[in-house]
C-alpha cells in the first residue's frame, strides 16, 4: 500500500517546542519583508478574492504547539458509512484525517466525505431560529419559537385532530433521534410520520420483506469482494456510493469477476463494467423474466435451493413463459443474444449478487420490480452465502436506521406494524398505559390505520377530510380533517414529484416548521408570507449517536464539536417540543435529560429493550463504542473481529439481527439467511412470516436448516406455546419467566420471540441452534400484494403507447387514506406523448446529495457543479438546435410545468431519453429565488429542481413516486 | 406480405436505442504512454471533460509545453543574445572604424525646422516607453542569469514585478504613440525608387558623394516600417498575452509568446542601431528630435530633396515676421 | 532518498472528486483555484476513463526551467515547490507545464495573474514547517509530519497513489498483473521520462 508513515506525533512535538512562544508569522527575514509589504502581493492576492473564500480566524491553520484531539464520527452523506476522523483544537474542527482503521472505507472518502468539515464550519448554516412575518424573515429565540409552535399545534389539534399535523422526519437522524421522533409522533397521536425512505427504498423494503422476511441489504459492501458475478441494475454506485466501488472493483480484479451494468444510461459505473446493457426506462420486470426464461429453459436454476427454501416458483414459471427473447427485445430494447449471455453468466458463474438502487425502486411497479429481482436470486440459489445476495445500496446516511426505527406511516419502531399487539408491545417498552396512548389518537381505528406517505402530503392538504367530504367524490382523506400543519425535520422540499401541486399545498398550510441545519427549499419556494418557522438543528457531527449503514452495521459517532451558533441537537429540539405539548415526562420516563439534553445512550438502551423483531437488542452503546475503538481488528472481507482482541468473534457493527440481550454477546449477522452458520455465529434462515401453510402446501422450509439446528427441518416462529410443545419452556430462567408472566398475565402462550422483553425466548431458542423467527420458505408468490407474481406494467407516462393495452398499470383505487389513480392517468399518455416525446429520468451526481441544500452550501463541492443541466442525446439536440452548454427549457406534461437549465449533449443517454440530476433547487420556472432565503443562508449554487417537471405515478404498496420515467419536451431557450 | 409488414411495424415501434453498444472489456484500452508519445510527436493536447467552468483544465496533457520551454530557454535566448550583442558589437566596430559622421563642410549656423512639437513629444513618448518595455522584456529572458545573482532573490523579484507592471501599462502609450506616428509620418515613408539608389550607395559610404533623399531616407524608412509592422505584431501578441485565454487556447498563447519574443528581440536590435545613428553616430542628428531645428548644411547633405521642398514651401508662404535669407 | 511521485490508475478512478475536495479542505484552497482536478476522456462513451491530475512534480521540471525569477526549488524528495514571495505572476510556468498545474488568482490588471499556486504534494513551502505563515500561503505540510498527500490517502477506490515512485510503481504493476489489464500510468512518460515498468 502506501508507504507506512510515522504517526506524526514525534514530529509535531519537536516542532511544538521549537516554536513555543513565537507568534504566528515567525520573525525570519521573509516574514519581516512580507509584513513590510514588499512581498505583500502574495497575501494581497489571496486576500483580494471574493468574500466567500475569506478565511475565518477560528478555523485557521492547526497550531502544532497546542494539543489536538481526534474524534471519530461517520460521514453524513450516504449510507456506506465511511468513518471520519476529525482533528479538533480549542473546540474548533481544524482538519480531517483518513480513518485507516475502518473496515468499511479504510481511510477513503468521496468528494462529499472529504469535505464534511465545511458543513460544521457553516458559512451558510441556519444560525438562529427564524419566523416568517409578512414575507420577511425575523430572528426569534428558541423559547419564543417553541412556545408559538406548540400553541399552534395545540390549536390545530383541538380544531382538526392530531392527524392534521404531518411529522416529516429524516434519514439524517441518528437512530436515537429517529426513534425519538417516532415516539414523539405516537405520543402526539398520529401515524402520519414518514421520512426519505419513502422516496428511496420503500419499495425495496416492502418487496424484499414480503419475499423472505426482512427488507434490507442481505450481505454487505465488503462481502461483494467474494462475488464472481455482479449485476448492478438501476444503480450508479460510482456516483452514489463511491467508496463501495473500492470493494466492487477490488473484488472484480482479484476474482476476475463479471461486472454487468443494466441501466438506460451509460453511467460512470458502466464505464468500469465488463458488460453494459441498455434498457428502456421502466422495463425491469421484462429483463428479469427474460433472464429467467433462459435460465429455466436451460435448466440453469438451482433446483435444490428452490425445493428446500422457495414457495411458489411454479407461478413464476408461468409468467416467465410469456417473456421470450423477441417480446423482451420488443418491450425493453435489449438484444436477445446479450440477455442470454448475461443470464448464463449470472446463473452459472457463481456466487452472483444483484445490486440495485433507485432505477429499480422508483417506479409505479417498484415493489414488483424488487420482488422480481429477489425471485431471480432465489431461482439461482444466490441468497444466504458469501458473495451472493441482494446488495441493496441505501442512499442516505441513516435511512436504514430511520426505517428500522419506524419513521414510516405503516409501523411503529422495528416493523411491528400498527395493530393492537404492536401498540401494546411498545406501550410495555415505554412503560406507558395503553389506554392513555389510545386516547392520544382520534380513535382506535385511526391509531391502527397507516398514515399518508410523504410523497403525497400536499394532496392531503388540498383534499378535505371526512368531515368535509360532502360532494368531493373519492377526493378526500380518510381522517377527520386535511393537513393543517407540517413539522419537517431534516427533509428537503424539492424531493417529491409534482412540485407545482406541492406549492399549492405548501401555501395552504397554517403552520410550517422546518428544523434543519439549512433553511431548505421550503423556505423560499412558495408565496407563503406567514406561519413558517425555521429551527436550526445541528448535523450529526455535533452530537453523539449511532447510525446504521446500508449493510445493517451500527456505528457510534462521537460529537466532534458543540452545535454551532444557536443550533440544537435533534434530541433537545424534540424534548423542548414535547415539554411544551405536555407529555415530556411520560415520553422521557427512562431517558436521562440534563440541561434539556436527552442522553443518546439511554435512547439506544430503550431501543435495545424493545426492538426484538429485528434484533436491535444486542447492540448496546458499550459494545458499539468498543467496536469503534477497535475498528482495525476486523477482517476486511468477513467483517469478523480477530481472535485475541476485545472484539473477537463479533461482526463489525453487530449488523442486525443481533439477537438477545447485550450480555448474550451475539456477534450480529453479516450475511442474512446463511444456513452454513450456527445462529449464534450469525447464521439464519428465511423468516416464517406469512403463515405455516397455504393451499395445502407447506410454507416452512423442507430439509434446509441452519448449522447446528436441533430441528432439522422448517419450523414456525417461536412463541411460548411452541416452546411448551418442544419442552424447552423450563429452560427459561426465573427472571425471564417472571418478566413474561408480568407482561402477559396468565395467558403467557402468546408471548413470542418478538415481544418478550426479557430476551429469554430468543436465548433458549438459540441454545438449540434455532432461529427465533422460524425457518420458512421465501415466497416467489406474495399473495397479499396487488401483483402476487410481478407483472410488467408500463409507466404511467410512457412513450410506448402501443404497449399500454397489453401492459396497463393498475386500475384507479384507494390507498393510504386517499385516492390513487392509475389507468385514468396512464391513458393520457396517448395524447401527451405527441407533445412530450422524450423519456425523462433523473439521478445522482457524486458532488451533491439529496435535495442538495446542504451540499450546495459547501463551497468546495459547489464549485464542482455550478449549473443545473439536462443530459440530452446528440440526435435529439441536433433536431432541436441545442448546443452543448446552451440554455434550454424543459417542459412537463402536468401543470404546464417548465424549468430552465443548461444542456449537456452526450451519448451517455440514448436517443429519446433525457436525464437530470435531482439535487438542485432555488430557481423556479426560470426565476432565481435567491433573495427569498434568509440572509446569509442561501446555498452557493442554485438551480431548477427536476421535480418541478415530474408527474403523478405511485407504487400501490408504498406510494413510491415514479421519478425514473416520465415524459418531457426540451426546447432551446 | 402481412407478416413482413407486421415485422417491419414491430421493428419500427422498437425504440431507437435498441442497438446497445456491443460488449467491451476493460482489457481493450489505449495505453496512456502510447497516447502521450503520439501527441508529443504530432502536437496537440490530450483532453476530456471537466465539470468546473475553467475549460483549460480539460487538457489532461499538453506536450507542446515542452516545445515551448525549449523555445523560451534556447531559441529565444540565442536569438536575443545574438541580436542584441551582435548589434552592439557591430555598432561599436563601426564607431571605432568610422567614428562619428561629421557634417560635410561643418555646421552652417542656420537651422530649419524638421519636426514639430507634436512629432517630437510623440516620438519621445514612444521611445521612452520602448526603453522600459525593452528592459523589462529583456529581463524576463536574461534577468535570471545576469541580474539575479547580483541583486539576490527578493530585490530581483521586486524589480521584475515592477518591470512586469511597467511593461503591461506602458504598452498603452507605446501603442498610442505608434498610431500617432503612423498618422504623422506614413506618407513620408512610402517607398520610392530613389530609396534603391540610396541603398546601393550604402547611404553614402559606398562610392562617392551622398545619395539624394527626401524627408526620410531608405534607412529611416526601414526603421519606420520595422517599428510600425513589428510594433503592431508585438502589440497584438502582447495584448493576447496580457489577457490570457480570452481569445485563444494554450497553443495560441504559446504561439503569441513566440512571435512576441522573437520580433521584440529583432526590434530591439533595429532600435539600438537607430538610437546610435540618431545620437552618437551622427553629428547634428539628435537636434532633429530635441529642438526640432536641424542645421541647414546637415539637412542639405542628408535630405537634399526635403530641403528643396521646404524652401519651395517657404517661398510660397511668407511668414509676416520672416527675415529674408541672407539679409544683413 | 525516496523520489515522490503520483500515479492515477484510470481503471479505478470513478471521478468521485474526493482528491479534489480533500485538497481544498486540507489547504483551504480558494474558489477558482484548482490544484487538482479530474479529467474524463471519452465522456459518456465506452472506453470512458477518468484521471485525477495535479502537478506531477516532474523530473527536470519545465516550470522551474522557464521561470524568469527562478522561484522554484526541488526538495530532497524530488517534490517541486516554489516561493510565492518571489513569484511575479508572469504565467510562463503554465505555458510550459504539460499538465496545466499552475493556477493563478484573478487579481485585476486586465486578465492579470496573482501569485501562482499549485499542488505542493502537501509539502508546504519555503516557510518554516507547519508554521502559520506556511499554512496561509501554501496550505498544510503533511510531508513534514511524516504523512502523505491527502488526495491519495482519501481516494475512494485507491486509484490515486502517492509516495515513493518505486513503491507505487510496483503496486500498480502488481495490480495490473493480478487483474490482467491496465491503461497505463498517465503522465509518467512526460513527467518522469520513464514508464511504469521496472
Amino acid at each position: 500500500m502506501l508507504i507506512k508513515r510515522s504517526d506524526g506525533k514525534a514530529a509535531r512535538q519537536r516542532l511544538a517546542s521549537a516554536y513555543q512562544g513565537l507568534s504566528g508569522g515567525g520573525l525570519d527575514r521573509r516574514g519581516f519583508l512580507r509584513q513590510a509589504g514588499l512581498g505583500g502581493a502574495g497575501l494581497a492576492a489571496l486576500g483580494a478574492l471574493p468574500a466567500l473564500t475569506a478565511r475565518r480566524a477560528e478555523a485557521g491553520p492547526t497550531n502544532f504547539a497546542q494539543p489536538i484531539t481526534r474524534r471519530k464520527n461517520m460521514c453524513t452523506h450516504c449510507s456506506v458509512g465511511c468513518s471520519v476522523i476529525a482533528e479538533v483544537q480549542n473546540g474548533v474542527w481544524v482538519g480531517q484525517e483518513p480513518a485507516w482503521e475502518s473496515p468499511i472505507n479504510r481511510g477513503t472518502h468521496c468528494a462529499k466525505g472529504a469535505s464534511v468539515r465545511e458543513i460544521v464550519h457553516g458559512d451558510r448554516r441556519l444560525k438562529y431560529p427564524m419566523k416568517l412575518v409578512g414575507g420577511e424573515w425575523r430572528r426569534i429565540s428558541w423559547a419564543t419559537a417553541v412556545e408559538e409552535i406548540g400553541e399552534k399545534m395545540a390549536a390545530i389539534r383541538a380544531a382538526s385532530g392530531p392527524d392534521s399535523v404531518f411529522m416529516l422526519g429524516s434519514a439524517k437522524f441518528t437512530n436515537e433521534a429517529a426513534y425519538l421522533f417516532r415516539k414523539f409522533s405516537a405520543f402526539w397521536g398520529t401515524n402520519n410520520v414518514d421520512h426519505q425512505a419513502r422516496i428511496c427504498h420503500s419499495t425495496t423494503v416492502a418487496g424484499v420483506a414480503n419475499t423472505w422476511g426482512y427488507g434490507a441489504q442481505t450481505n454487505s459492501y465488503n462481502d461483494i469482494r467474494n462475488a464472481k458475478t455482479m449485476i448492478i441494475m438501476g444503480g450508479n454506485p460510482a456516483e452514489a456510493h463511491p467508496v463501495s466501488l473500492q470493494h466492487v472493483l477490488t473484488g472484480k480484479e482479484l476474482n476476475r469477476s463479471n461486472l454487468i451494468v443494466i441501466d438506460p444510461r451509460f453511467t460512470r459505473t458502466a464505464a468500469h463494467a465488463t458488460e453494459y446493457v441498455r434498457l428502456r426506462p421502466g422495463t425491469d420486470i421484462p429483463i428479469m423474466w427474460g433472464m429467467l426464461w433462459h435460465i429455466f429453459r436451460n435448466g440453469w436454476e438451482d433446483k435444490k435451493f428452490i425445493a428446500e427454501r422457495v414457495h411458489g416458483m411454479e407461478d413464476v414459471r408461468k409468467e416467465v413463459e410469456k417473456w421470450d427473447p423477441a417480446e423482451v427485445e420488443r418491450v425493453t430494447g435489449v438484444p436477445g443474444a446479450q440477455l442470454e449471455r448475461i443470464s448464463k453468466i449470472f446463473a452459472t458463474e457463481k456466487p452472483s449478487t444483484l445490486i440495485w438502487c433507485m432505477g429499480v425502486t422508483q417506479h409505479t411497479v417498484g415493489t414488483a420490480n424488487v420482488r422480481a429481482l429477489c425471485t431471480l436470486l432465489l431461482a439461482t440459489g444466490n441468497v444466504g452465502a458469501p458473495g451472493t445476495g441482494a446488495n441493496i445500496f441505501r442512499g442516505h446516511t441513516n435511512v436504514q436506521g430511520a426505517t428500522d426505527l419506524g419513521l414510516d406511516v405503516t409501523t411503529l419502531p422495528a416493523y411491528y406494524g400498527l395493530d393492537e399487539n404492536a401498540w401494546r408491545h411498545w406501550c410495555r417498552v415505554w412503560e406507558t398505559d395503553y389506554a392513555w396512548m389510545q386516547g392520544r389518537f382520534g380513535s382506535k381505528a385511526l391509531m391502527e390505520l397507516p398514515g399518508i406517505p410523504s410523497t403525497r402530503w400536499f394532496d392531503a392538504t388540498m383534499m378535505p377530510g371526512e368531515r368535509n367530504k360532502e360532494g368531493a367524490g373519492e377526493a378526500y382523506v380518510q381522517q377527520p380533517d386535511s393537513y393543517k400543519g407540517m413539522v419537517v425535520f431534516g427533509h428537503g422540499g424539492n424531493t417529491v414529484t409534482r412540485m407545482p401541486e406541492m406549492l399549492k399545498g405548501l401555501e395552504k398550510l397554517e403552520l410550517l416548521v422546518v428544523a434543519d441545519p439549512h433553511p431548505t427549499t421550503f423556505s423560499q419556494i412558495s408565496n407563503r408570507r406567514d406561519g413558517t418557522y425555521l429551527l436550526p438543528i445541528c448535523t450529526s457531527f455535533e452530537m453523539d449517536g449511532s447510525r446504521t449503514a446500508s449493510n445493517r452495521s451500527l456505528q457510534w459517532g462521537e460529537k466532534i464539536v458543540e452545535p454551532i451558533f444557536e443550533s440544537k441537537t435533534d434530541y433537545e429540539a424534540i424534548y423542548l417540543l414535547a415539554k411544551k405539548l405536555g407529555f415530556a415526562d411520560r415520553m422521557f420516563k427512562n431517558i436521562k435529560v440534563e440541561n434539556n439534553q436527552p442522553l443518546a445512550e439511554d435512547l439506544l438502551r430503550e431501543i435495545n429493550r424493545g426492538a426484538w423483531s429485528i434484533g436491535y437488542t444486542g447492540q448496546s452503546p458499550e459494545r458499539l463504542k468498543l467496536h469503534m475503538a477497535h475498528q482495525d481488528q476486523f477482517d476486511i472481507v468477513t467483517l469478523r473481529g480477530k481472535p485475541g482482541t476485545p472484539v473477537a468473534g463479533d461482526f463489525y457493527g453487530m449488523p442486525w439481527p443481533c439477537w438477545g440481550t447485550p450480555e448474550q454477546k451475539h456477534p450480529g449477522t453479516h450475511q442474512l439467511y446463511n444456513t452454513n452458520l450456527h445462529v449464534k455465529e450469525g447464521g439464519g434462515t428465511f423468516r416464517a412470516r406469512f403463515g405455516v401453510e397455504r393451499n395445502g402446501q407447506t410454507l416452512l422450509a423442507e430439509g434446509s436448516y441452519s448449522k447446528g439446528s436441533e430441528i432439522q427441518d422448517g419450523y414456525p416462529e417461536f412463541t411460548v406455546a411452541v416452546l411448551k410443545r418442544l419442552g424447552w419452556l423450563e429452560e427459561l430462567t426465573e427472571r425471564e419467566r417472571a418478566s413474561i408472566e408480568f407482561h402477559f398475565g396468565p395467558n403467557i402462550d402468546r408471548a413470542s420471540w418478538a415481544n418478550d422483553l426479557s430476551g429469554g425466548i430468543q436465548r433458549v431458542v438459540m441454545e438449540h441452534g434455532c432461529v427465533p423467527y422460524g425457518n420458512a420458505k421465501a415466497r416467489a408468490n406474495a399473495w397479499n400484494l396487488p401483483d402476487p407474481v410481478p407483472v410488467h406494467r408500463e409507466p404511467i407516462y410512457t412513450s410506448r403507447t402501443d404497449l399500454i393495452a397489453k401492459y396497463p398499470t393498475l386500475p384507479d383505487r384507494r390507498g393510504f387514506r386517499m385516492p390513487h389513480l392509475g389507468v385514468s392517468v396512464q391513458n393520457r399518455s396517448t395524447t401527451v406523448v405527441k407533445d412530450f416525446p422524450i423519456i425523462l429520468s433523473s439521478g445522482r451526481l457524486v458532488e451533491y446529495e439529496g435535495g442538495g441544500e446542504e451540499t450546495r452550501s459547501n463551497k468546495w463541492l459547489a464549485e464542482l457543479q455550478q449549473d443545473m443541466f439536462v443530459e440530452i442525446n446528440p440526435a435529439d439536440a441536433a433536431s432541436r438546435g441545442i448546443k452543448d452548454g446552451g440554455w434550454v427549457w424543459v417542459m412537463g406534461p402536468e401543470s404546464q410545468s417548465k424549468a430552465k437549465m443548461k444542456a449537456l449533449v452526450t451519448e451517455r443517454v440514448a436517443a429519446g431519453v433525457a436525464w437530470m440530476p435531482f439535487h438542485f433547487g432555488g430557481w423556479w420556472q426560470g426565476e432565481d429565488r435567491r433573495k427569498y432565503y434568509p440572509a446569509g443562508t442561501d446555498p452557493v449554487v442554485l438551480g431548477e429542481s427536476v421535480n418541478s417537471i415530474t408527474t403523478y405515478g405511485y407504487d400501490p404498496v408504498t406510494y413510491m413516486q415514479e421519478t425514473k420515467c416520465t415524459l418531457c419536451q426540451i426546447r432551446a431557450a | 406480405m402481412r407478416a413482413l409488414l407486421l415485422t417491419l411495424a414491430l421493428l419500427c415501434a422498437a425504440p431507437a436505442f435498441a442497438q446497445a453498444p456491443a460488449p467491451f472489456t476493460t482489457r481493450d484500452q489505449t495505453s496512456a504512454e502510447e497516447l502521450e508519445l503520439q501527441r508529443a510527436l504530432q502536437g496537440g493536447t490530450i483532453s476530456g471533460r471537466v465539470s468546473i467552468p475553467d475549460t483549460k483544465s480539460g487538457n489532461l496533457v499538453q506536450p507542446e509545453g515542452e516545445n515551448w520551454r525549449q523555445f523560451h530557454n534556447r531559441t529565444l535566448y540565442t536569438v536575443g543574445a545574438v541580436a542584441v550583442c551582435g548589434v552592439l558589437g557591430l555598432l561599436w566596430l563601426f564607431y571605432t572604424m568610422k567614428g562619428r559622421i561629421r557634417i560635410a563642410g561643418g555646421p552652417s549656423g542656420r537651422t530649419m525646422q524638421r519636426f514639430n512639437l507634436l512629432e517630437r513629444t510623440n516620438h519621445w513618448m514612444v521611445a521612452s516607453s520602448f526603453i522600459v518595455l525593452m528592459l523589462s522584456g529583456l529581463n524576463l529572458t536574461f534577468g535570471r542569469y545576469i541580474i539575479l545573482p547580483t541583486l539576490g532573490p527578493e530585490a530581483f523579484t521586486t524589480l521584475s514585478m515592477w518591470g512586469k507592471v511597467a511593461h503591461n501599462f506602458l504598452s498603452f502609450p507605446f501603442v498610442l504613440g505608434l498610431v500617432v506616428m503612423f498618422l504623422l509620418w506614413a506618407k513620408d515613408n512610402l517607398p520610392h525608387p530613389r530609396d534603391l539608389e540610396w541603398l546601393k550607395m550604402g547611404g553614402g559610404f559606398i562610392g562617392r558623394g551622398h545619395p539624394e533623399a527626401g524627408r526620410f531616407n531608405a534607412g529611416q524608412k526601414g526603421v519606420f516600417w520595422i517599428t510600425m509592422l513589428g510594433g503592431a505584431a508585438v502589440a497584438v501578441t502582447g495584448y493576447i498575452l496580457v489577457f490570457p485565454f480570452f481569445v485563444t487556447d494554450i497553443a495560441g498563447q504559446q504561439l503569441a509568446h513566440m512571435i512576441h519574443g522573437v520580433l521584440a528581440m529583432l526590434m530591439i536590435a533595429a532600435i539600438l542601431a537607430h538610437i546610435y545613428i540618431g545620437s552618437v553616430g551622427m553629428e547634428g542628428a539628435v537636434d532633429a528630435m530635441t529642438t526640432g531645428q536641424v542645421d541647414y548644411n546637415w539637412a542639405r547633405e542628408h535630405h537634399s530633396l526635403w530641403v528643396d521642398q521646404e524652401l519651395a514651401k517657404a517661398r510660397t508662404t511668407i511668414d509676416p515676421g520672416a527675415k529674408t535669407a541672407g539679409a544683413d | 532518498m525516496a523520489r515522490m511521485k503520483f500515479l492515477c490508475d484510470a481503471d479505478r478512478c470513478i471521478e468521485c472528486n474526493a482528491c479534489v475536495t480533500a485538497c481544498k479542505n486540507e489547504h483551504e484552497v480558494p474558489w477558482g483555484i484548482n490544484r487538482r482536478r479530474v479529467v474524463t476522456l471519452n465522456d459518456g462513451k465506452p472506453g470512458e476513463r477518468s484521471i485525477s491530475m495535479a502537478c506531477m512534480h516532474c523530473t527536470d521540471a519545465p516550470c522551474a526551467a522557464v521561470c524568469p525569477v527562478n522561484c522554484f526549488y526541488t526538495t530532497a524528495d524530488a517534490i517541486v515547490l516554489h516561493d510565492k514571495d518571489l513569484c511575479i505572476g508572469c504565467g510562463y510556468c503554465f505555458y510550459a507545464c504539460p499538465f496545466g498545474a499552475p493556477q493563478y488568482p484573478r487579481v485585476g490588471n486586465f486578465g492579470g495573474r496573482g501569485k501562482m499556486d499549485k499542488c505542493t504534494y502537501c509539502a508546504g513551502g519555503p516557510q518554516a514547517d507547519n508554521s502559520a505563515a506556511e499554512y496561509i500561503q501554501y496550505g498544510a505540510n503533511r510531508i513534514a509530519e511524516g504523512k502523505l498527500p491527502l488526495c491519495a490517502e482519501m481516494c475512494s477506490t485507491k486509484a490515486l497513489l502517492a509516495g515513493d515512485g518505486d513503491i507505487i510503481a510496483s503496486i500498480y504493476r502488481e495490480r495490473v498483473s493480478k487483474r490482467g489489464y491496465g491503461s497505463g500510468a498517465w503522465g509518467w512518460r512526460t513527467a518522469y521520462k520513464e514508464g511504469v515498468q521496472a
